[in-house]
């Protein structure tokens, strides 16, 4: 018989005579067909995937499995430290002795999970399936991306799988909660943060002209739409609004219309990268803005470290931003008790050669520290009804936060963190002023 | 927002456009280099670039000065293009062109995942021999890095040309691209004439790719976008010509600029798929390109 | 004498053998795992209209994300509807239509579209040959993430559309994620019959002639215009269905969904299961789908290397595949059969 077709690519090939690939396509589509017939009666008989399940999944005498999604791999693998922070944390939970005088939570140790999701959302849907079908998490804890924990939150939902203390900014994981009760976020919203820069400049630069600079996203748009809800009635201060894309490699052309605003007041509402190429943009274009303020993003110590080292450091000093963890890498909590232990402790149980002064490591801890917090209100015998009702019954200070940052929630108040302090960089940190800001 | 049009502001535009278009320019003449000489499209040309630039960054990280690391990148770079040259491309340089475009993308999956694997992921400052500082002509804020880039990639274009057109190699070179068969008969070593072109667009790559850093900084998708604007050159200037490289970043830089900022429809937001759109119509229109010379039409 | 019927008995056995093992591998393995056939399904039917285009047709293809975007979109526009972007929160745009629509039917329609628009492109793509072609097409794919962005009403933005869970149709007792399996190889049975009559009728006869030597199919009365932007066309079309079912599968979508990686992994995984066969469209299949998965949980590395080092073990694969199997999968495949099948026929 004639091999089959081959091509160029393939090799040298020959094709097969007409009458020969006709039989042959016949016969086999007359096989297929018979096969299927076969077949159907037997596939379309009732296969019951939902097993009753007695126990809650995840849950077993000595183990509590809970598991999430990162990006550890491409651009946004940054974050990759977040995961792994949680990691140490957990692994020294499971061997300490708790205040009930086991280890772990109860005396089940915590088993975490984490896949990476290379930061696509298709991928984070397939992944969370992983999770759910094949690892039986008990919980989806603190997965990031806002797009990514949006592609899995009616699936979640829909089982009643905890989502819980998601890593990301957006506001409705906070005001959706009627449609979607299984699912809560953590940090301060980016609408809550953004307002407070709004308001900080109308008492502090009341007469400011300002620019703003912004992601062409949701994360973008959350930001300024709280910027000009803290503006308030001086919505008006802003002359000049210029967004960018993932693929502009230049912003000079934005940047060289904010300068030419007559802007003195620059908001960054960007992610880190973007943030440092448009500081040095801006200095390249000899524009220096009286006030930066940028968002929180920005306060990852390396970020400025290189803004400062490109553009000079008198360029980047003054700049605003906002936190609401401690600063793992200023000299102030050097002595900080908490912080000299998450050093210990990320030496001991965290990956090898991390760096301790990863802020993403220690926003681990800090996630981490909460998560072990709720395990406990949970109760002896959790339920995935119990851990839920445990997030809206949140009160207490986590260590890991600035002082006087109260972790609290309620059943009308569903926004963990919602206090932020602003903090300005100088002299190569990030140092906190001002009193609390309340962003809700 | 709408801004009255003002005479300074498009020149700012035009120059800061033009800044921009050096850097798509340099990688352009790589990937002209490879086709003039190979007639391949290296789709790992931006991530070669890339990672040559962070064992610059490692160099000067460890405290070589940046004239040393700089040259010895450049020799690092030159090296690493005949490798690969020698061990990827020449086993299959006769295999169709598919086969070779399928190569330099298994070569830029790996390099860019090794890239990221070795120095990770976070964003790192890298140095110019420029200063960032500004002088200002006319109410127009020029940067003196911007100046230095251009000068450089400038260079870089008079030398090859010298090259080209008054060595004996860079004659050799330009035969094996015109017609090898006869350039075998005349003796020319047809063999490592294409190794040396990979070479020098190894190198020029690595030019591009330190020029580029200082503004953009170094991460390790950094030429991801910087490679599509220079496909984008290139083809735009003619794929085998050299100064239509050149011209062709250039013109690209400042046209995505006054698009952006003048035609209210593209704005920010469609800056790239509207050059790519005026790509694809001169390409209909002229498929050589502005400066291109030949239609390769194979039998 | 030869045994002439032993070739074709031989493929008859081993299609009929692959639809017996589609039917019911749902019986044999877990929901998650069914979910990830499902995801093969998909990518085979992107794979098969990417290798008519690129193996058949030799017009490479470095785009082909972005018309599974098209297809998705599409779909997912049809099944909200401006009542479901309302009850999300979001503003329609004008020409969607009212009402939503049950999910199956969005598939062929999403196919039609994207098929169109692929036969468009297809146009202009006349007038640029290889290399060209590759660069066009990786604008198209990098230019998609902004474009749907900017289209917001239409898209869902960057924040993306998210589709009601999938449910099985007409009531049909059937749980959601067998449903969607048997969709998906219920689309993917089909095209694989129908780009099967293609490549190996007139049309199929007319691509290969072209792809070997675009003068010499001209001189044989064959229409290069024609024949092209026909591959181009049904290989979108192919592309749009997959789509389809992918923002179906996934329930929800956004411009990161079809990145411009999914775009080179395409073609990387055509040319691994190897070009110009349809056989070997379900080994790339296969390995588009599991290997980012099964990457992250290696049974013999450190699982923080084999994390950082995935990416790298796929690029270089790739490049062993172009150098030591020329054919990729399936030509190896033929390799390794061919005596057996050439000694069962000439026994006699």
């Amino acid at each position: 018989m004639a091999p089959a077709v081959e091509s160029k690519v393939a090799g040298v090939g020959h094709f097969p005579k007409e009458g020969d690939f006709v039989n042959r396509a016949l016969v086999a589509l007359a096989a297929m067909l018979t096969a299927l017939a076969v077949c159907i009666p037997g596939a379309f008989a009732r296969v019951d995937s939902r097993s009753g399940s007695v126990a809650t999944p995840g849950v077993t005498k000595t183990s509590i499995t809970i598991g999430g999604t990162f990006p550890l791999s491409g651009p946004a693998s940054l974050y990759a430290p977040i995961p792994r922070g949680m990691e140490a944390y957990f692994n020294w939970v499971n061997n300490r002795k708790g205040p009930d005088g086991k280890t772990g939570v109860y005396g089940r140790k915590i088993v975490w999970k984490y896949y990476d999701d290379g930061y696509n959302p298709a991928q984070t849907v397939q992944l969370t399936n992983k999770l759910v079908l094949e690892d039986k998490i008990f919980a989806d804890v603190g997965s990031l991306g806002t797009e990514h924990n949006q592609a899995i939150r009616p699936m979640l939902n829909q089982r009643k799988i905890p989502q819980i203390l998601v890593a990301t900014g957006a506001s409705y994981w906070g005001l959706q909660y009627k449609q979607f009760p299984w699912t809560i976020g953590w940090q301060p919203d980016y609408i809550a943060e953004g307002r407070a820069y709004g308001v900080w400049i109308t008492r502090n630069a009341p007469n400011a002209k300002i620019a703003v600079f912004y992601q062409n996203d949701d994360y973008g748009k959350d930001y300024l739409r709280g910027l000009n809800i803290g503006l308030g009635a001086k919505k008006s201060l802003i002359v000049s609004e210029q967004s960018y894309e993932a693929t502009d490699t230049s912003y000079a052309s934005q940047i060289a219309r904010q300068k030419a605003s007559g802007a003195d007041t620059w908001v960054l509402l960007s992610i880190p990268t973007p943030t440092v190429r448009a500081l040095a943009t801006a200095k390249a274009l000899n524009w220096k803005p009286n006030t930066i303020v940028i968002n929180s993003v920005a306060a990852i110590d390396s970020v400025m470290k290189a803004a400062a080292t490109n553009a000079g450091p008198q360029y980047v000093n003054g700049a605003i931003s906002s936190g609401y963890l401690k600063n793992n890498d200023a000299p102030k909590y050097q002595n900080d008790p908490i912080v000299v232990r998450y050093k210990k402790l990320l030496a001991q149980y965290g990956p090898q050669g991390a760096d301790p002064n990863n802020t993403f490591y220690f926003y681990g801890f800090a996630k981490a520290y909460d998560v072990v917090k709720l395990l406990y209100l949970a109760g002896k015998n959790p339920t995935r009804q119990s851990l839920i009702k445990a997030t809206l019954r949140m009160n207490w200070v986590n260590p890991y936060m600035i002082k006087g940052i109260k972790v609290k929630t309620g059943k009308s108040d569903h926004f963990p963190i919602s206090q932020i302090k602003l903090v300005r960089y100088e002299n190569g940190v990030f140092t906190e002023f001002g009193s609390l800001i309340k962003g809700r | 927002m709408p801004l009255a049009f003002a005479w300074s502001d498009f020149a700012q535009q035009v120059t800061s456009g033009l800044a921009a278009g050096a850097i798509y320019a340099s990688l352009a003449l790589a990937l002209v280099l490879i086709y003039q000489t190979t007639n391949v499209v290296n789709f790992a040309q931006g991530e070669m670039a890339t990672f040559t630039t962070f064992i610059a960054w490692m160099f000067m990280d460890r405290g070589l000065p940046y004239w040393p690391a700089f040259a010895l990148t450049l020799l690092i770079a030159f090296a690493g293009g005949v490798g690969v040259e020698r061990v990827l491309i020449r086993p299959i340089e006769h295999r169709p062109e598919i086969v070779i475009v399928i190569m330099t993308i298994g070569l830029l999956i790996a390099l860019n995942g090794l890239t990221g694997w070795i120095w990770g992921p976070e964003v790192k400052a890298f140095d110019s021999p420029f200063p960032n500082s500004s002088v200002i002509v006319g109410g127009v804020a020029i940067s003196v890095r911007d100046i230095g880039t251009f000068c450089v990639c400038l260079g870089v274009v008079v030398l090859l040309w010298l090259f080209f057109r008054f060595t004996t190699l860079g004659l050799a070179m330009r035969a094996v691209a015109f017609n090898p068969d006869a350039s075998r008969l005349m003796g020319v070593r047809v063999g490592w004439m294409l190794a040396l072109g990979w070479g020098f667009a190894a190198v020029l790559g690595a030019i591009a790719g330190m020029m580029a850093a200082p503004t953009i900084f170094l991460d390790p998708d950094m030429m991801i976008v910087v490679l599509i604007y220079a496909f984008a050159a290139a083809v735009l200037g003619g794929i085998d010509s050299p100064v239509g490289a050149v011209v062709g970043g250039l013109l690209l830089g400042v046209v995505i600029n006054l698009l952006g900022a003048y035609v209210n429809f593209v704005g920010n937001e469609l800056r790239l798929p509207t050059a790519l759109a005026v790509l694809l119509l001169v390409l209909v229109i002229r498929p050589t390109g502005l400066f291109g010379r030949r239609v390769v039409r194979r039998v | 004498m030869t045994r002439r019927w032993v070739g074709p008995a031989l493929t008859a056995l081993v299609l009929a053998g692959a639809v017996v093992l589609i039917v019911f591998l749902p019986r044999m393995t877990s929901e998650f795992r069914l979910g990830q056939f499902t995801y093969v399904a998909i990518y085979f039917i992107a794979l098969l209209g990417l290798n008519i285009l690129t193996g058949y047709n030799g017009q490479i293809s470095l785009g082909h994300a972005a018309f599974m975007a098209v297809g998705g979109y599409t779909a997912a526009v049809l099944i909200l509807g401006q009542e479901g972007f309302k009850l999300v929160g979001q503003e329609p745009a004008e020409i969607i239509p009212k009402h939503g629509i049950t999910p199956i039917w969005t598939i062929p329609i999403a196919g039609l579209v994207t098929g169109v628009i692929g036969y468009l492109f297809g146009l202009p793509a006349l007038r640029l040959a290889g290399v060209s072609l590759a660069l066009a097409t990786f604008a198209v794919a990098v230019s998609m993430p902004a474009i749907a962005k900017r289209f917001e009403h239409l898209t869902g933005g960057g924040g993306g559309l998210s589709l009601p869970l999938p449910e099985a149709p007409f009531g049909w007792d059937i749980s959601p994620p067998h449903w969607l399996y048997y969709e998906a190889w219920g689309a993917a049975g089909i095209l694989f019959v129908v780009a099967w009559l293609l490549v190996r009728g007139r049309v199929g006869r007319a691509w290969r002639s072209i792809r070997d030597g675009e003068v010499a199919a001209v001189s044989s009365g064959v229409s290069p215009a024609v024949y092209k932007t026909l591959a181009f066309g049904i290989s979108s079309a192919y592309a749009g269905v997959a789509g389809a079912l992918f923002a179906i599968q996934n329930s929800y979508i956004n411009p990161d969904t079809f990145p411009l990686t999914l775009s080179i992994l395409l073609l990387a995984s055509a040319v691994i299961g190897g070009l110009s066969s349809l056989s070997g469209v379900i080994v790339g299949a296969l390995v588009l789908e599991f290997l980012p998965i099964y990457a992250q949980e290696p049974p013999v590395f450190d699982v923080n290397f084999a994390k950082q080092a995935a990416p790298v073990v796929f690029g270089v694969v790739l490049m062993l595949i172009v150098f030591l199997m020329p054919g990729g999968a399936a030509g190896l495949l033929r390799r390794l059969t061919r005596p057996i099948v050439a000694a069962a026929s000439r026994r006699s």
